[in-house]
């Protein structure tokens, strides 16, 4: 995901606002890393370029 | 190649992307939700300011970013807070009963729960959430999931709704409903 994407996501639960945290990125592109929804105490992760934001109660495949 | 898990595009696929590219405009910010193999909002580029696509099927939202798709993984647009001024959705439409269920991330794509519409129902009442004032959904929906209940659902969230475009297959009629917002209703 771009960077710049943080600024159309939120939390998938309550909808406040996410911070990420990168752990490998490439130019504007966020590889690795999380984002963390401060009201829940949730992460949500981002791999291989995809931040995932289900509910972390969903089932996994 | 694409995985087994995902939708191959089809004509569904293509009567949307049609109806999108009639509708797009240069300044649009698009969400495409329920992506797919991504085949539609891989038409869109340079058409729009931006496309994001989302599915909630890990294989799906992998396959589009492999396209050049900025993909988000989530259900619906729950992780998203737009605005957007596009919102683009061919949405599981088929009546499903809970004994035909394949139970795999495909069902995804086309189950669509016994009336056909419950995937279709969560989309509507959410989407003025992200919508911008002056924006536009476009939907696809089958003769076989009841266009004038969708075009009801929509009403009742104070949308109007109308038929942009359609195609006529074997056993079915498939529609592009637009909505948009009713300004002469809002703030009555």
């Amino acid at each position: 995901m771009r960077r710049n994407l943080m600024e159309i996501l939120c939390c998938p639960v309550c909808k406040g606002e996410l911070s990420l945290t990168v752990t490998e990125e490439s130019g504007e592109e966020v590889l690795e890393g999380t984002l963390r929804c401060a009201a829940c105490s949730v992460d949500y992760p981002i791999s291989e370029g995809i931040p995932n934001l289900l509910p972390q109660t969903a089932c996994e495949d | 190649m694409l995985p087994d898990q995902v939708y191959s595009p089809a004509e569904d696929s293509e009567l949307l992307l049609r109806a999108a590219l009639a509708e797009v405009r240069p300044a649009d910010r698009v969400l495409e939700v329920g992506i797919g193999s991504g085949y539609v909002a891989a038409g869109l580029p340079g058409r729009a300011a931006s496309v994001v696509a989302t599915d909630i099927n890990p294989h799906a939202v992998a396959c589009a970013r492999a396209r050049g798709v900025e993909a988000v993984r989530t259900d619906l647009f729950a992780g998203l807070c737009g605005p957007f001024d596009l919102i683009l959705f061919n949405p599981p439409y088929l009546p499903t009963l809970p004994e035909e269920r394949l139970d795999d991330w495909l069902e995804y794509a086309l189950d669509g729960g016994p009336t056909g519409r419950a995937t279709i129902e969560r989309f509507v009442a959410d989407i003025g959430r992200v919508l911008s004032p002056f924006g536009r959904v476009l939907l696809l929906v089958s003769s076989l999931t009841g266009p004038d209940e969708v075009r009801e659902l929509f009403a009742r969230q104070g949308f109007v709704s109308f038929v942009v475009d359609e195609e006529a297959l074997e056993d079915e009629t498939l529609y592009v409903l637009r909505a948009m917002w009713d300004l002469c209703r809002m703030g009555a």
